[in-house]
């Protein structure tokens, strides 16, 4: 049994209400365009990933999700996620300019574990995107975020995404998940 | 010949006038026609050798991956005999599909419909109770699964065709289309690494493919990449440009040295003085002798995109893409990546954070393109616009070809659409080709003296 399950169930709820508290806020920011805010909540040492996934025999499952260190849709640091959001400020990031308007959806958010200064909690997402007059993508999928307490404040530590989507739907992933 | 194609709003678009050379102008109903598309598929996919998959991409016998040829859904298969097989996708009995998966490996490909079982060569080796229901009437050895008419490799690189009338790949290539290829391997043998970043853009698949010898947008679309300090603006996009064009389609575009350039390079690396330049890191991986004898005497000095016509695209930053047809309005963009077999572990690293940084859908250059693509296609699907020609007259009758004694011959000049001229030029005559014999007999040779 891991740490989480061990805890009472005040403890538990606690823990999960602070995570969820976090994540919604977190994605509030993302929607308003907040994102100099939003770099306000990551840790110095975040790791932002987003394997490719493919379609594979069962038996080949193993091979579904590229793997850690080679090729990947995201494998950002801070300084990339923070040139990410400088592209956005200094004109010409016609990706987003119109902006986008994006609506995060977090759900099923659990604590997988716990220790003395971090928590792994998981979700599932949806991020729905709309641009200019009638463009829209939507893609679904699940994360797994490490919060860490830094001087009493919760920071996003890693976010790992999952894609439900093998080909990428859409023409660009120019938002933040 | 047909003149013309019957376009699905019973309007008419001549394959003869729609690009023409003299004046760089260029009918929008090529990107947006049905039936155009449906001949594109034919007449260029159908016939000329494409690009399916890398030699380290399927190292083991059963390893398979799977590809395209146009809309034509093809497994690439190493089989027991260490031969690759390029087979259709489609079971001969009602069509299924055998191989559902993208990649992985099997010992043979069974329909999931009826349970016809074929081996990785495509021979048809297990049909269920046949001698029960089929009695002897079924003879499995013309019933395998269709194989590509010819399959051959360059370097590792494979190809394939559905035309038996085909020349040989090398043929094919041409020294421009080598060329494109040797540049790969200007760090000695390479491996492809796991994971092609796949997407779809709602643009015709010329769009994105004219765009790669475009060096005139890379400050205005990709500007964002210089800004932040992604990459310098003259690194981008020098003004130094060199084109070359070869037989079929293929060309290189985009930045390239002068011979004085070049001179003042290699004068810096023999004696450490010097500034620095937008090319040194370019030319770096070019200093070599038997590089150099690779490349040729224009090859090496020339820095830009090769195109392997019609649609792999190879990049400097160790990647190549291709444009995958979906309909006139639709193209899947596949980027593979690969690296030096020998390279060291951190500059392996700096390899794989270029790889998925600056192109794919979330890369800092490439998350801009798509935009200006897809508003292109849209922008030819008005009655009235679609009604207007496009302009690709930049540099048109001011550059001149120049041919070094060894044959290789290229246009040294600044930003200008040379390589999109070729592309169009060359595609209205395979287009207008009726078999292979045809284009052989009635395609341009690239352009010598003033162009």
């Amino acid at each position: 049994m891991g740490t989480y399950q061990k805890l009472s169930v005040q403890e538990r709820l606690q823990l999960t209400f602070e995570a969820q508290e976090f994540l919604y806020r977190e994605a509030e920011l993302l929607d308003a365009r907040r994102l100099d805010d939003w770099l306000g909540l990551l840790a110095e040492d975040i790791h932002y990933w987003m394997p490719i996934r493919r379609t594979t025999q069962a038996k080949d499952v193993h091979l579904e999700f590229t793997k850690l260190g080679g090729m990947a849709f995201f494998d950002d640091d801070l300084t990339t996620l923070t040139l990410r959001v400088k592209r956005l400020s200094v004109g010409r990031a016609w990706a987003e300019d119109p902006p986008s308007r994006t609506r995060h959806l977090i759900s099923n958010v659990r604590i997988s574990d716990v220790d003395d200064d971090e928590i792994t909690v998981m979700c599932n997402f949806q991020l729905y995107r709309t641009r200019l007059n009638s463009e829209e993508d939507s893609w679904i999928g699940r994360r797994e975020d490490v919060l860490r307490r830094v001087d009493g404040e919760l920071k996003l530590a890693k976010r790992h995404i999952y894609l439900e989507q093998t080909v990428i739907l859409s023409q660009n992933l120019s938002s933040i998940f | 010949m047909p003149a013309a194609i019957i376009t699905s709003d019973r309007t008419s678009v001549d394959l003869d006038a729609c690009y023409n050379p003299s004046t760089g102008v260029l009918d929008r109903r090529i990107f947006t026609d049905r039936l155009v598309y449906e001949e594109e598929l034919k007449r260029i996919f159908g016939r000329g050798w494409n690009f399916i998959c890398h030699d380290s991409q399927i190292p083991d016998p059963g390893n398979f991956f799977v590809s395209f040829i146009g809309e034509d859904e093809v497994i690439a298969v190493r089989d027991r005999t260490d031969k690759v097989n390029i087979l259709l996708n489609s079971c001969p009995h009602r069509g299924n599909t055998v191989c559902r998966a993208e990649l992985g490996t099997t010992k043979s490909f069974m329909c999931s419909y009826h349970g016809w079982n074929f081996d990785l060569d495509g021979s048809l080796v297990a049909v269920p109770n046949e001698e029960a229901f089929y009695k002897g009437g079924l003879d499995k050895k013309d019933w395998g699964l269709e194989s590509a008419a010819k399959v051959e490799s360059y370097k590792g690189f494979y190809f394939a065709t559905l035309d038996p009338d085909a020349p040989s790949l090398l043929d094919y290539l041409g020294w421009v289309g080598k060329l494109g290829i040797d540049m790969m391997l200007v760090d000695g043998p390479i491996r492809f690494l796991d994971g092609v970043h796949k997407n779809r853009l709602k643009c015709n698949w010329k769009f994105a493919v004219d765009n790669l010898y475009d060096w005139y947008h890379v400050k205005v679309s990709h500007g964002t990449a210089f800004k932040v300090g992604l990459v310098t603006e003259e690194a981008m996009a020098p003004n130094d440009q060199m084109v070359i064009l070869g037989e079929y389609g293929h060309g290189i575009g985009g930045p390239g040295l002068t011979v004085e350039r070049q001179a003042e390079f290699d004068q810096r690396q023999t004696t450490g003085e010097g500034e620095s330049q937008w090319y040194d890191l370019q030319a770096g991986h070019r200093t070599d002798p038997a590089t150099r004898e690779m490349l040729g005497p224009i090859g090496h000095r020339s820095f830009g995109h090769p195109n392997i016509f019609p649609n792999l695209w190879v990049t400097h930053t160790r990647q190549m893409c291709l444009r995958i047809p979906r309909g006139p309005f639709e193209t899947e963009i596949w980027w593979f990546n690969y690296l030096p077999v020998n390279l060291p572990a951190a500059q392996s690293k700096q390899s794989i954070f270029t790889h998925n940084h600056v192109f794919g859908p979330a890369g800092f250059l490439e998350q801009d393109d798509g935009e200006n693509w897809s508003h292109s296609t849209r922008g030819a699907r008005g009655t009235q616009s679609k009604n207007r020609p496009l302009n690709i007259s930049m540099g048109l009758g001011q550059d001149a070809v120049s041919t070094d004694p060894s044959g290789q011959s290229g246009i040294e000049t600044v930003v200008n659409e040379h390589g999109q001229r070729w592309t169009y030029q060359c595609w209205k005559e395979w287009m207008q080709a009726d078999s292979w014999q045809d284009l052989m007999n009635n395609h341009s040779t690239p352009p010598q003296g003033s162009v």
